[in-house]
């Protein structure tokens, strides 16, 4: 009777109930998998700045709040004293634009809720890419179509190097910047020292 | 059982201890009490009444379990956390780029200019100011590692006030009101304000000081050194009637003699004459002849290393070395081959060093070391006049103090009028005389008649422990300041970051008070002061074209300024100031000669952990001093290394740790000063002994150099820790094998000249086998030279690569268990005999092998090799296991045992502030991860992202690593291999180039060039 029972056990019970936990697990890992590199993570920001309008209708080109794009390694958020170049005039009724004031005449700080990152042992360098004319959407997504900013690529080593590896499947521009264009370096400490 | 035996008390048959009355008593309850090893029973199940049913187990467990459940269920796990952009961001910051500000060193007297190098507003490394005349942007170990300080947690924050035996927080504000009250009682009672500073090389401060003496007449001022060049000033304006020292056109000198002068470590600008001396050992130069440089030392120098022939010599028969020489030069050569007998002397070396002073009449200098008396200096002087070798003093620029120290008289009576209360206040200008003046002025009890005392510092030393009132001051990055270090040079000091805590820079807190309005008190009022003096004096001198503003910011941004001062190019020795030979006596006593610290300046910087754990460039010994003899003397006194002895002289003693240093002169013991202090601070705390003890007030000698020594075994031991291990050199099997191994490679310069392709003929051809295919490089390859003739082994380069790439301080003890962190060290190898050694010096960093034997061992492949030609190290994927570590031929590689910052002295240098000094282009190391010199890729890459940017090819020459940037004799070369025309293809082209270790195969990135001796070849009989 013992054999018997064991037998069961060894042939069906624990087939299933391994394969269910490979079902679970699988499944759980890969329906999560976008979320965790943080795919869709749109926050609530401190201020209602919608790129959809400044960058999209309004057609601002990045760099002129994004300053240190082409000349660090950090594209930089912009001081508040950037958006006051406008709107110490523009729009000066909007409770948004009110809320903006205030914190630049009371030289707060205005904490930005952080949606891109790599890790910090990474260092990756905007102005490297952006001065070979890569475009910002290849990583960040069409910004200029977003009310609210959200990451819609994943920020991990994979998808850095998948690009490095064969930029022709991954850059939009290809075409276009392909003549000053070499393959990004797939070496160690290109990223990390 | 002891119960029992306390019956048998009045027995005496036994000794009984009592712990209390009742014991002794025999209190029957106290007796029960006893047998239970606890007082109450644990209570693991709580039945109190009044209390829950939950146990302090069970409330535990719940409380972990809840906090866990908190963490993982309420926090947003996507959330990364704020960017926080400026509010108003200053127009020069990009964030993530660094700027750079022209300043000025305060760390010693020289005022080296520097280059701050700050990343979004805090200051992270410093470089030397390559438009500054004397220093050339090179800069030394101690101002390198000044950053530390900035950022030294245990700063003065504010203005503190003596309570009972500690300090309260007060400040500034009620300090000043005080302090401005007493100074105006004091001054109106006509009793002192004395004012005692270090070295005043500042016009602005001297014109401060005579309106702060105009404001309180009462107020003097008096400036000291514990490492002075009083004895050489002294003698050369008895001589020559200046006041000042000359500089020196090194250029023209063939030949150096140094008499116990280490002008390579410690004397004068050590940076400026390591560049100049070296500019004339440059094989790269075609027409460039050697220098050929003699040293006489009792002790052991870093010039003495670096000298062609050495000779050892008691210090105190230097003087009667020096007349010999005089008489020499009078064609009198008994004298000479007198003391050669009398003392031992190396014949040949003697004789040569006449025979080429004679010979190199006005092309040779001869140099005093500062620790010798006044006449020696006066010899030196009438000597270099017979010889006409003042010749070589500059006639366009001369070394004068802005204002001459205070004459050691002066001091004696000030501790006099202390004493007998004529003295009302006393300010310390951020100086610390409680540590650094002899003991025989007993200057802390005179402290304690002189009505109130200030200390001005930035930390609580010995002598702010002694005052009524402790002031934090500003950093040197925090403050303004003019400097004057040479004629025709000024140079400017400005803040690059705002104070961090509530301090003043010294100059403004005086100022302050001489205001009537204390309270106003701004951090440009220093500034502004110096601005007026400059549109007064400096602006006009400089006949600037430009209208005054415009100069100053121009100024400012140079950081120095430069104008036509004439000076008098004459120098005529005046005969009276010289005395004929004195009858010199044959002593068997010992010399004890007092150094001034290879880093740690005058004690000043012992609290900074980088300076206390560079090792001394000659013993290797961190984090001590100790009394240094020779091998021959170690023995005739029965002691070896680590032994304490006893050092007496005129009636004092010290304790001290012996270390058998090869190369010393018998009978004379050299000793560290700056160390044993009790108020530097955690880190500097009890590190070594306190040598200051053996200092006289009126020394027959100088104050550094007794010749009536007596040393006796103390008995006990003391541990110094050396990172390079002393190996029997006499040992047939150990000597000379770094030459027989050809880790070192030298040669001699004449027959270079003959053959200079001798390195390579030695060698022969030789074929190599390798395992791995080898590997085209096409687009770059990074590779680095270091010219060893060049290289004088003063570990500037270690400072800042250890302030470069954020390597931590593991302290003395975990030095001793040879986990040291460094990435670069400089090797010191002994060659020849024990007594004599031949030393030859060595950086030693990754050698980035293109064959590297540690990237085959790595289980995990976190060491490999990039296509650059990089031996590349991945933190993130190293999961510790040494291998490569193991399989490295040159033990470069560096293991993270604990996470260091934490590990030493209860985290000491994990604290907040001392986060912000990190460098944020290089990961801050933890537990676990091995590493090592990555060529500062950081700075390959920063070029990198450059050439991107201005759409050119990388420029390889562009990347300077941080060692290279900090070499003052430019003896290391940086750069790509694939450019055909760049200094390190020429460089490692050169036919004294080698590999060290070039058996192996490895193929090293790093070439070292033969360094060749100029002696004289031998003749061939």
């Amino acid at each position: 009777m013992d054999k018997h029972l064991l037998d069961y056990n060894l042939k069906v019970r624990l087939p299933i109930i391994l394969f269910v936990v490979i079902a679970v697990f699988a499944v759980t890992y890969y329906s999560t998998y976008a979320e965790r590199n943080g795919i869709g993570y749109s926050p609530e920001q401190p201020v209602k700045f919608s790129h959809k309008l400044h960058a999209g209708s309004m057609q601002i080109d990045c760099k002129y709040c994004h300053t240190g794009v082409d000349k660090s390694r950090n594209a930089s958020i912009p001081s508040v004293d950037i958006c006051m170049n406008c709107h110490t005039l523009a729009r000066k009724d909007r409770p948004e634009i009110q809320k903006l004031t205030d914190y630049y005449e009371k030289n707060r700080p205005l904490e930005w809720k952080r949606i891109h990152k790599v890790p910090d042992f990474v260092y990756f360098n905007h102005s490297a890419h952006v001065n070979k004319g890569i475009d910002c959407a290849n990583c960040h997504g069409d910004v200029k179509q977003m009310e609210v900013v959200g990451q819609v690529n994943s920020f991990t080593m994979g998808a850095c190097l998948a690009c490095h590896r064969k930029p022709e499947t991954k850059i939009s521009n290809y075409e276009e910047i392909k003549g000053s264009l070499k393959k990004g370096p797939e070496y160690c400490v290109a990223c990390h020292r | 059982m002891k119960g029992d035996k306390l019956e048998d008390k009045d027995n005496k048959k036994d000794v009984n201890y009592w712990r209390g009355f009742r014991e002794l008593k025999n209190d029957p309850e106290f007796l029960e009490a006893k047998k239970n090893e606890f007082a109450e029973e644990l209570p693991l199940d709580s039945n109190e009444p009044g209390m829950s049913g939950l146990s302090r187990r069970k409330f535990l467990t719940l409380l972990a379990s809840s906090a866990a459940l908190a963490a993982t269920a309420c926090s947003d796990y996507r959330d990364k956390g704020a960017i926080v952009p400026y509010n108003r961001k200053p127009e020069e910051v990009t964030v993530g780029a660094p700027s750079f500000y022209a300043s000025t060193c305060t760390s010693c007297a020289n005022a080296c200019g520097i280059l701050v190098r700050t990343r979004e507003g805090r200051p992270i490394k410093i470089d030397g100011n390559p438009d500054h005349p004397v220093n050339k942007g090179k800069i030394c170990a101690t101002g390198q590692a000044s950053i530390l300080d900035l950022y030294e947690p245990s700063r003065i924050k504010d203005a503190m006030l003596k309570s009972g035996a500690g300090f309260i927080a007060s400040n500034w504000a009620d300090a000043d009101a005080k302090i401005i009250d007493e100074l105006k009682k004091t001054a109106a009672s006509g009793k002192e304000i004395a004012v005692i500073t270090h070295t005043v090389n500042s016009p602005s401060l001297k014109i401060l000081f005579e309106d702060f003496s105009a404001k309180y007449n009462t107020a003097k001022f008096y400036s000291y050194e514990l490492i002075n060049d009083t004895n050489k000033f002294s003698a050369f304006k008895k001589s020559f009637g200046r006041e000042g020292l000359p500089v020196i056109d090194w250029k023209e000198a063939k030949v150096i003699v140094s008499l116990e002068s280490d002008f390579l470590g410690k004397e004068g600008n050590p940076v400026e004459s390591m560049r100049l001396y070296a500019e004339s050992r440059d094989v790269m130069k075609k027409d460039g002849e050697f220098n050929r440089l003699y040293v006489v030392e009792g002790g052991f120098s870093v010039t003495g290393a670096n000298s062609d022939y050495r000779i050892r010599l008691r210090t105190d028969a230097i003087e009667e070395f020096v007349y010999a020489l005089i008489a020499a030069a009078g064609e009198n050569k008994s004298d000479i081959n007198g003391l050669i007998s009398k003392y031992n002397l190396k014949k040949e070396a003697a004789l040569s060093l006449v025979e080429d002073l004679l010979a190199n009449k006005g092309k040779a200098i001869v140099l005093a070391g500062n620790a010798l008396p006044e006449s020696t200096h006066i010899a030196v002087n009438k000597l270099n006049d017979i010889l006409g070798n003042t010749k070589l003093y500059s006639k366009e620029s001369f070394d004068a103090p802005v204002m001459p120290l205070t004459p050691r008289e002066e001091i004696e009576a000030l501790i006099s009028r202390m004493n007998s209360g004529s003295v009302g206040m006393v300010i310390h200008f951020d100086t610390n005389p409680v540590y650094h003046f002899s003991s025989d002025y007993k200057y802390p009890d005179a402290l304690k008649k002189a009505g109130m005392v200030i200390t001005m510092s930035e930390q609580i030393n010995e002598t702010a422990e002694l005052s009524n009132y402790a002031l934090g001051i500003s950093h040197n990055f925090e403050g303004w300041g003019d400097f004057k270090p040479r004629t025709g040079v000024y140079s400017l000091q400005q803040p690059v970051i705002a104070p961090l805590y509530k301090t003043r820079q010294k100059e403004a807190a005086l100022l302050n008070w001489m205001t009537d309005n204390p309270g106003n008190y701004h951090e440009n009022d220093y500034m502004n002061y110096i601005k007026t003096n400059w549109e007064k004096g400096v602006y006009g001198a400089a006949g600037a074209k430009s209208d005054f503003k415009n100069f100053w910011f121009n100024s400012l941004h140079d950081g120095v300024v430069l104008f036509n001062e004439k000076t008098d190019g004459t120098f005529s020795f005046k005969n009276e100031a010289f005395m004929p030979a004195p009858a010199f006596r044959a002593s068997s006593d010992a010399v004890v000669i007092l150094n001034k610290s290879a880093f740690l300046g005058d004690g000043r910087y012992a609290n900074n952990g980088w300076l206390q754990e560079i090792p001394n460039p000659i013993s290797k010994v961190v984090w001590d001093n100790y009394a240094a003899v020779s091998p021959a003397y170690a023995e005739k006194l029965g002691v070896k290394t680590n032994d304490l002895v006893e050092i007496t002289t005129g009636g004092r003693t010290l304790k001290a740790a012996v270390f058998v240093q090869p190369g010393m002169a018998d009978d004379v013991v050299a000793m560290d000063l700056g160390y044993g202090r009790t108020g530097a601070g955690v880190i500097g705390n009890g590190v070594g002994f306190n040598s200051i003890e053996l200092i006289q007030k009126n020394p027959k000698l100088s104050d550094r150099l007794y010749a009536d020594g007596k040393i006796t075994k103390a008995g006990g031991t003391y541990e110094l820790i050396t990172t390079q291990e002393q190996y029997p050199i006499d040992h047939e099997r150990y000597n000379d094998i770094h030459f027989k191994r050809e880790v070192i490679r030298e040669g001699v310069y004449e027959e270079y000249k003959e053959k200079p392709n001798f390195l390579k003929e030695e060698k022969g051809e030789t074929a190599l086998f390798n395992i791995v295919p080898s590997y085209e490089f096409t687009t770059t390859k990074w590779a680095m030279s270091i010219d060893l003739n060049k290289c004088v082994g003063c570990n500037y380069c270690v400072a800042a690569c250890n302030v470069e790439n954020n390597i931590p301080v593991v302290g003395k003890e975990q030095v001793g268990k040879h986990r040291h962190m460094m990435w670069l060290r400089i090797d010191r190898y002994y060659g020849g005999k024990s007594d004599d050694p031949k030393v030859s010096f060595q950086p030693m960093l990754c050698q980035h092998c293109d064959n590297a034997p540690c990237e085959n061992v790595c289980p995990v492949a976190a060491t490999n090799h990039s296509p650059d030609g990089l031996n590349q190290m991945a933190y993130n994927r190293c999961v510790g296991t040494r291998y490569c570590s193991n399989n490295c031929p040159y033990k470069v590689r560096r293991f993270n045992y604990f996470n260091f910052r934490n590990n030493l002295a209860d985290g000491y240098y994990e604290q907040t502030s001392l986060s912000l000094m990190h460098n944020p282009e290089v990961t801050v190391r933890s537990r676990g991860v091995m590493e090592k010199c990555t060529f500062c890729v950081q700075r390959i890459m920063d070029e990198r992202q450059h050439a991107t940017q201005e759409g050119r090819p990388l420029d390889g020459d562009r990347v300077r690593t941080a060692c290279q940037d900090a070499c003052p004799t430019n003896a290391i070369v940086f750069g790509d291999l694939t450019k055909k025309d760049s200094e390190i293809v020429k460089h490692r082209n050169h036919e004294l180039g080698y590999h060290v270790l070039e058996e192996i195969n490895v193929r090293p990135n790093v070439t070292y060039i033969a360094k060749l001796r100029n002696i004289k070849p031998e003749k061939k009989s």
